[in-house]
């Protein structure tokens, strides 16, 4: 397989997954290339993800990391999840094979823009 | 995961232990060249010999019709650039949901001043004799219909462009690496020049095929050294693999007509079976003039790599219609060709039955694919595609 234990299991039982109805803030980005999608949905509580959750379109690997980054940013302050990295989100699920490094970035990019509009919609610089 | 259902025939077969059982012999005591005029060698051709008059007898050839080669991407490449190369310059008639190894070949003719057409297919698949027949230039040196694709299955109507052909002494070959051994072929009948076939689709070895070339084709080799398979294909022949595809065909020849209807209440089953218990799910392919194995079948907005995971970790091999390789998923050319909507195109997952499937293994995939489509979906993001 592969593929980690880890995001097996992120990908049998994804965490978060679903529709959150009065969110603080949403974020969404898709590949480019390959067309995956990653939606996040924040509540927050004084500055700290307090709730989320995710819808995804993608392959294993992409709902996997969308679920395994949704258990990552738990209770974590908006302000360091604006900087969250893929390679952090890539770390998450054990690691990805070379070809589906996308996966984390696209999910890592959505979840910085769901903690940019939570903390009053600023667009990401550069 | 210990259940194991292997349901991806299309890619390759496991070899029959009746073929392995001939194969032997041939890598220990057999092992002459079969060029050599020893013994030893006399020993090899008459094993190859043998093998040559079973696909010639399968195919109601004669056995000097038939040339071994490496495997049907061989048996293509031989066919088109050995009918393109006796010629000189000309124009071809192909089709769009042609295997690469025909494509890309004459896409190769193309950088060598050759001219292609490459025909549409309707939304099943079908490739339309009239538009083969609107097709033909005067300079239209061969046509290259494939007999049935192994995405999704349709079966092209070559009677009815062999008639086309022979009607304007244009050479039809067709890659019949799909059907050989699966339904029948009638070479006369349906108007065949050219025929490549393989043996690992059919439970034979791999990197062992044929190339039928009707007596009289003007055609040269590819492949330049000795004098094997009559100056068609140079190269000491691969005799353990010769020797067992021509038992794979023998074993087909018995096997064929049985298991072509076993397979197709089985694929029908699957079908019913899945459509009766998912939603939003197409069949793609011709309904009925469809390889007796083949179900491709389409979930909307699901991504198949994913559905191919979530059935592999249930121990079931399936093959994605969609590829997602260095970071872009693209859709299968073949059903982008027929038509099919992105988010239906994108969610095709291939099932392809054999000889091994029984009736459980089927109801298996049903309900393991229920779970995983529904919870694939019900991560989906609304609006998504
Ligand atoms: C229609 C068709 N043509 C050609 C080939 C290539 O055959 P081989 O794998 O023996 O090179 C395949 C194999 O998938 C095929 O399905």
């Amino acid at each position: 397989m592969r593929y980690s234990p880890t995001l097996i299991d992120h990908f049998l039982n994804p965490r978060n997954a679903g529709l959150m109805r009065d969110p603080d803030g949403v974020g969404e980005e898709q590949d480019a290339g390959c067309g995956d999608l990653a939606r996040f949905f924040l509540k927050s509580a004084r500055g700290v993800v307090s709730d989320v959750r995710f819808q995804a379109y993608g392959c294993g690997p992409t709902i996997a990391a969308a679920s395994a980054a949704s258990e990552l940013i738990t209770g974590r302050a908006l302000g360091d999840v604006t900087h969250l990295e893929a390679t952090e989100v890539e770390r998450a699920v054990d690691g990805l094979p070379e070809d589906r490094k996308h996966a984390a970035d696209v999910v890592a990019r959505a979840l910085r823009a769901a903690a940019r509009a939570c903390l009053g919609g600023a667009p990401e610089g550069g | 995961m210990t259940r194991r259902v292997y349901l991806d025939h299309n890619a390759s077969t496991p070899v029959h232990p009746e073929v392995v059982a001939d194969m032997l012999p041939y890598f220990g005591e057999i092992f002459g060249n079969p060029s050599s005029v020893h013994a030893f060698g006399r020993e090899a051709r008459e094993g190859m010999d043998r093998a040559r008059e079973r696909v010639a007898r399968f195919l109601g050839a004669s056995a000097d019709e038939i040339v071994f080669t490496s495997g049907g991407t061989e048996s293509d490449n031989l066919a088109i650039k050995g009918l393109a190369y006796a010629r000189g310059r000309g124009h071809f008639i192909t089709s769009r949901i042609e295997h690469h190894a025909v494509l890309r070949a004459c896409q190769w003719l193309e950088t060598q001043g050759f001219e292609v057409t490459y025909l549409p297919v309707d939304e099943l698949g079908m490739v339309d004799p009239g538009d083969v027949k609107r097709a033909i230039r005067p300079d239209t040196i061969g046509i290259t219909i494939m007999h049935a694709n192994s995405e999704v299955g349709t079966i092209q109507p070559i009677a009815a462009i062999g008639a086309i052909a022979r009607e304007h002494a244009i050479p039809l070959h067709v890659d019949a690496v799909q059907t050989f051994g699966k339904v029948p072929i009638d070479l006369d009948a349906m108007g065949i020049a050219l025929l490549s076939f393989s043996g690992h689709k059919i439970y034979g070895p791999k990197g062992v095929a044929g190339l039928y070339v009707r007596k009289g084709t003007k055609m040269v080799t590819i492949q330049h050294g000795g004098e094997h398979e009559r100056r068609r294909r140079a190269g000491t022949e691969n005799v353990a693999g010769i020797v067992g595809f021509g038992k794979a065909v023998e074993v087909r020849a018995r096997d064929m007509a049985g298991e072509a209807v076993r397979l197709a209440a089985l694929r029908d089953r699957l079908w019913d079976g899945i459509r009766a218990r998912v939603p939003d799910v197409k069949l793609n392919g011709h309904p009925t003039d469809r390889l007796p194995g083949t179900a491709n079948i389409s979930y909307r907005n699901v991504e198949s790599e994913s559905v191919v995971l979530g059935l592999d970790l249930k121990g079931i091999g399936v093959s994605a219609g969609s590829a997602c390789t260095s970071g872009s998923v693209e859709p299968s050319y073949v059903l982008v060709a027929m038509g099919v909507a992105l988010g239906w195109a994108m969610g095709a997952v291939r099932h392809s039955l054999g000889r091994s499937t029984a009736a459980d293994d089927i109801d298996y995939v049903i309900e393991s694919v229920e779970p995983i489509v529904k919870k694939l979906r019900g991560a989906l993001p609304v609006g998504a595609r």
